[in-house]
């Protein structure tokens, strides 16, 4: 009961943050780095939640968000990767590599959202030409769409990583995660480096 | 007969220049300016949340419902730009409206603005990409790195070693970087929209009110300089936490997958992957040797 309720106020908060990523304020509270151990924290795991947030960001600079781009969710991702380990109970390693998967599986779902608000063009230009001139319900509505997404797509996470967790021989992969996962700071640090090295090298 | 044309020319000048920035509820527009890509639409891209930071100004310089109509409907129309550089253009679409609503041929004045529009997003968003996203973005992550390395929380770099920071430790590093960025962010939001403001009307507008090629510049050699710095850190910490503990042997193999992981990252961007592909591969080579060739199980660290 506890840890439903661990999962649904999880999932609210990373609704919540997700929203500073595109729609709201985008003060980078919905990277990774933050809402890794803020999750963490309020599930009773403030280590391993900034571990794996910051890991995960580290990773996630690789993709810049220009142009109609939609980049890997990286609230999601440490949503899910929290929830997996302190939730689900599997190890932060597999975790870590699962947040990565629903983060990046989640720009699919982003695309949709922004393709079914191209709809609205016409509808609040009728609105508009109407002599209704309140625009800000829309940007509510679309706030509150992507909100309930991203919570719910949290939630779905969850559950789908506490039925991994229970499969047989998923602890056989231990051992090979460990190991994948201790070299993911050495690669984060890497996309570090080639991109300020690009940068460096560049004139003008 | 020559005084009152040239009177009348002066007051189309004097009223051309609209209200001005204190007539402008400017604070509103800012605020608002934080959801400019609240309704962000593949068919318009930040349409919807250009009218609604711009509507504060809109209402205040067309009081008529017809003339407020026909501003908001004008920019319904497509508009992109990177959203901490789009108060620049929001501050001088404000003033190119100002100055038609009050000059007498409108029409002639506002033929000009979706030029003017388009061609400052796309300046703006080629140097805010190249600033944010590009440069300053990144360098929150190092900034939280240095911070835990140099508070002694090494646990970012080795993944199975159990630690027991602070709390505060656990989000000072993260929350250095945000504010910092954000304040940033909301500094220019605010500059961008007085700017834009102030010399509302050409293309130019704000492009060269701040060195960009400079803070570039500077960013990038800062941003390279704080990797090679968490780069050293990060060997010189492997060598420590592992000297002594295991063989030369094992120190230079441990040593070596370091420095591999980033040759394989260049190798994987050389063929236009990006990281991930890199993790995919490590994590796959890693199930093939350690869980379905049993190897006996490798640590980073001692």
């Amino acid at each position: 009961m506890t840890d439903a309720l661990k999962i649904l106020l999880s999932s609210a908060v990373t609704g919540l943050l997700g929203l500073d990523s595109v729609q709201a304020g985008q003060f980078l509270l919905s990277r990774p780095a933050f809402v890794g151990p803020l999750l963490g924290w309020l599930n009773g795991c403030p280590l391993e939640g900034a571990r794996m947030g910051i890991l995960l960001e580290m990773l996630y600079i690789d993709v810049i968000p220009v142009g109609g781009v939609v980049p890997p969710n990286g609230a999601a991702a440490a949503a899910a990767a929290v929830l997996a380990y302190s939730a689900a109970g599997l190890a932060p390693s597999l975790a870590f590599f699962v947040g990565a998967a629903a983060g990046a599986a989640y720009s699919p779902v982003e695309t949709l959202l922004r393709t079914a608000r191209s709809a609205w063009n016409p509808r609040i230009r009728e609105q508009v030409s109407a002599g209704d001139f309140n625009i800000s319900r829309w940007l509510a509505r679309a706030m509150l769409m992507e909100n309930a997404a991203l919570a719910g797509y949290t939630v779905c996470w969850a559950a789908l990583c506490a039925a991994l967790a229970v499969l047989p021989g998923i602890r056989a992969l231990y051992p090979a995660t460990d190991f994948a996962y201790s070299l993911m700071p050495w690669l984060g640090l890497s996309g570090l480096y080639f991109r300020f090295r690009t940068q460096a090298y560049k004139k003008g | 007969m020559q005084i009152v044309t040239h009177m009348e020319e002066e007051i189309k000048e004097c009223r051309a220049a609209g209200p001005g920035a204190a007539d402008i509820p400017m604070a509103a527009m800012f605020c608002r300016s934080f959801f400019i890509q609240a309704g962000w639409n593949y068919e318009r891209f930040q349409n919807l949340g250009f009218v609604f930071s711009l509507l504060p100004a809109l209402r205040r310089i067309y009081p008529d419902k017809a003339g407020l109509k026909n501003a908001i409907l004008r920019h319904m129309e497509i508009f992109n730009t990177q959203p901490y550089m789009a108060n620049f253009v929001l501050g001088n679409v404000a003033r190119m409206e100002a100055g038609a609503a009050a000059s007498l041929e409108p029409d002639a004045r506002l033929k000009n603005m979706p030029g003017v529009k388009q061609a400052l997003a796309s300046s703006f968003a080629s140097i805010g990409d190249r600033v944010f996203w590009g440069r300053l973005k990144p360098m929150t992550t190092q900034v939280c790195l240095l911070v835990w390395t140099l508070a002694g929380f090494y646990g970012w770099l080795f993944t199975g070693r159990a630690e027991q920071p602070s709390l505060w430790l656990v989000f000072a590093g993260p929350l250095a970087g945000i504010l910092g960025y954000s304040a940033v962010a909301v500094y220019l939001r605010w500059i961008g929209l007085k700017k834009g403001y102030a010399c509302g009307g050409t293309a130019s507008c704000g492009l060269d009110a701040v060195n960009w090629p400079g803070i570039i510049r500077f960013l990038s050699a800062a941003g390279f300089a704080f990797s090679m710095v968490l780069a050293l850190l990060a060997f010189g910490l492997l060598i420590v936490a592992n000297y002594g503990a295991c063989s030369t042997a094992e120190l230079m193999l441990k040593l070596g997958l370091g420095a591999g992981v980033l040759v394989l990252h260049r190798v994987a961007r050389a063929y236009g992957r990006s990281a991930f592909f890199a993790a995919g591969f490590i994590l796959a080579v890693s199930v093939l040797v350690f869980s379905v060739f049993r190897v006996e199980p490798f640590k980073m660290h001692i």
